[in-house]
Parts: C-alpha cells; structure tokens; sequence
C-alpha cells in the first residue's frame, strides 16, 4: 500500500513545478525492482550501502527497506564546491564513515549522478581502501552531462538534462520532500 | 590526490566561465588542459586548412574533449556543425558540448548566482571555437 501524497498537496511547493517527470507510483515501482535485484546479487555478501549526504536520504531510505538480506548502512559528506569551502581549493570529507571497509562489498548509492565529478572523487576515496567490491547504484542518470565516466550497475530512471526536483534533490534546499520528479518553471530558478 | 590543470603555464582563458570550470575540475582533483590541440575540418585545393575547430578543455584521464558554450540555443547551429564534422573526420576523438542550460544549470547547483545570471541575461561568447 502506497503512503505518499498527491502532487495538488504540496501546495506551494507543486505550484513551482512546471511538469511531473516520474510520479511517486513509478519511483516506487523502479525503487522495489532495484532492491529485488540488489537482494539477489548479494545474497550472503553482508554488503555495506554507502550514501552521500544529503540528496540520498529518501531513496536510500525506501531502497533499504526493499532489499530482503542483511545489510548495513553508513553515509558520507562531502564538501560542495558551492559553500566557502571552495575557497579552500579541494573537495574534503565533511562526515566519514563509520568502519574501515577493507575486504567489504560496498555499493555506493546515489540519488542522481550528472557531471560524476563528485562521485567521482568518492569512488576514489572508496577503492583506496580496499573495499572486496565498489558498485554503484543511482536512482538517476543525467548521462548527457557526465564528464567522468562511471560505470553504473543499477540504475533507476534516465533523466533529461534539466533542472529537476523532488525526491531528495533540491533547489536551495527546497523541494526535497517531493514524493516524485519535476521539472522545475524556470521562473522559480531564474537568477 | 588532486591533478590541476597540466599544463605549464597558466592558460589565457577568453571567458570567465571558462575559468570558474577550470576552477570546479580543479576543486574536484580532475586533469585539465586548456584549449591543447586545434583540429583542421576543411582544407583549400592547396591544402591549406581554411576551417577548423578548437575545443575548450580536454581531460585527459576521461580522454574527453570539452567544449562550453553560452551562446543562446538559436545561435549555436554554426558551433554544432563544426562538432559534427569533427565528429565525422575524427570518429575516435570523444568531445561533448556543454550548453547554455548546462552551464546555467551548473552554475545554479553550485550557488554561483552571478555566473548564472550573467549566462541566462546575455547572448554572451559568441562565435568562437
């Protein structure tokens, strides 16, 4: 049984989106395959799902309670080159992990992979430490942006390349709690 | 872990934006080289070449060619047309545009308001590359 709202009850929040480009119902769907298929490839592995903070948090949430074997779960930030870090130069952990991963199965999960400069930098921090396995999954691929080339074993949904909300992915912090993916009106993000 | 820009001295960047994304690759510890190899897309009988294109960075770890552009959409369609004959003549050469919206888009996720602004107000590089 589903438990997310309709799109009309977010108000001010609905009215900033221009088109609804994947309904809760469809990350829902998308969501329970991926957890079923993660279930199966790591049958007996005790992976570690690792998420970067913060974008992950609700697909992390609900692919977790979609995967049917043991698991354990532990989160990352990273420094974003949109705060005063980057006057610092480099992109820096903000949070690490909890436990050493060496010899582990780790799948590293993402909300949305674009450019791949972030993910990049941590799947190289990741496989410097010897983790037994590092694959990646994300619930969704802007692929016509990506710079770097990362492989992506598990992935949910393409997306255009748009600015898009909902779902964990912000505008300025806002729109996160959408339960689906808009497009949002470019007057709403007009600078 | 960082590997800045390659190359031995400092690149004349022709557009701020340009800077700002050496500046982002950089944060990010990506190889980078400014504007490092001109490719020739049309000769004259003598074979002298009379076109040819420049693309902005190249990474070499991706072994990717970048080019940025923050022409509006309509005025692109001479810039397309040198990525598709470099496309044809050099099948192995890997190059991507980034638009306007990439840019703008980029520019936005990253709280960079007055780059953004500058790109969504202007008809901004024109002609080049």
């Amino acid at each position: 049984m589903s438990h997310y709202l309709s799109p009309e009850a977010y108000g001010e929040l609905s009215a900033g989106i221009q088109e609804i480009l994947i309904s809760a119902g469809q990350i829902e769907k998308r969501v329970e395959e991926l957890g079923q298929a993660i279930s199966r490839d790591y049958e007996g592995c005790n992976p570690l799902l690792v998420g970067v903070l913060k974008g992950v948090f609700p697909f992390m949430a609900d692919l977790l309670r979609m995967i049917t074997i043991p698991v354990e779960v532990d989160f990352m930030a990273v420094s974003s080159y949109s705060t005063d870090s980057r006057q610092q130069g480099l992109v820096r952990l903000q949070k690490d992990l909890e436990e050493p991963i060496g010899g582990r199965h780790v799948l590293f999960v993402e909300d949305v992979i674009d450019t791949g400069l972030t993910l990049s930098y941590l799947l190289r921090n990741l496989r410097a430490r010897g983790p037994a396995t590092l694959k990646v999954c994300a619930l969704f691929d802007k692929s016509r942006r990506r710079l770097i080339d990362i492989p992506v074993q598990y992935k949910g949904f393409d997306l255009p390349a748009r600015f898009v909300v909902g779902y964990g992915l912000d505008y300025r912090e806002r729109y996160r709690n959408l339960p689906f993916v808009g497009l949002l009106k470019p007057d709403v993000f007009q600078p | 872990m960082n590997q800045p820009n390659s190359q031995t001295t400092p690149p004349a960047f022709v557009h701020a934006i340009e800077v700002e994304f050496a500046r982002i690759l950089d944060y990010y510890g990506i190889a980078w080289q400014y504007e490092p190899r001109t490719f020739a897309l049309e000769w004259d009988s003598d074979g002298n070449v009379t076109k040819a294109f420049t693309p902005d960075f190249y990474l070499p770890e991706q072994d990717l060619y970048v080019e940025l552009t923050t022409m509006r959409p309509k005025l692109i369609t001479k810039k397309n047309r040198k990525l598709n004959r470099l496309r044809e003549l050099y099948p192995e050469i890997n190059v991507k545009l980034f638009k306007r919206s990439d840019l703008r888009d980029l520019m936005i996720k990253y709280g960079l308001d007055e780059h953004a602004a500058r790109i969504a107000g202007t008809g901004a590089q024109e002609g080049r590359g």
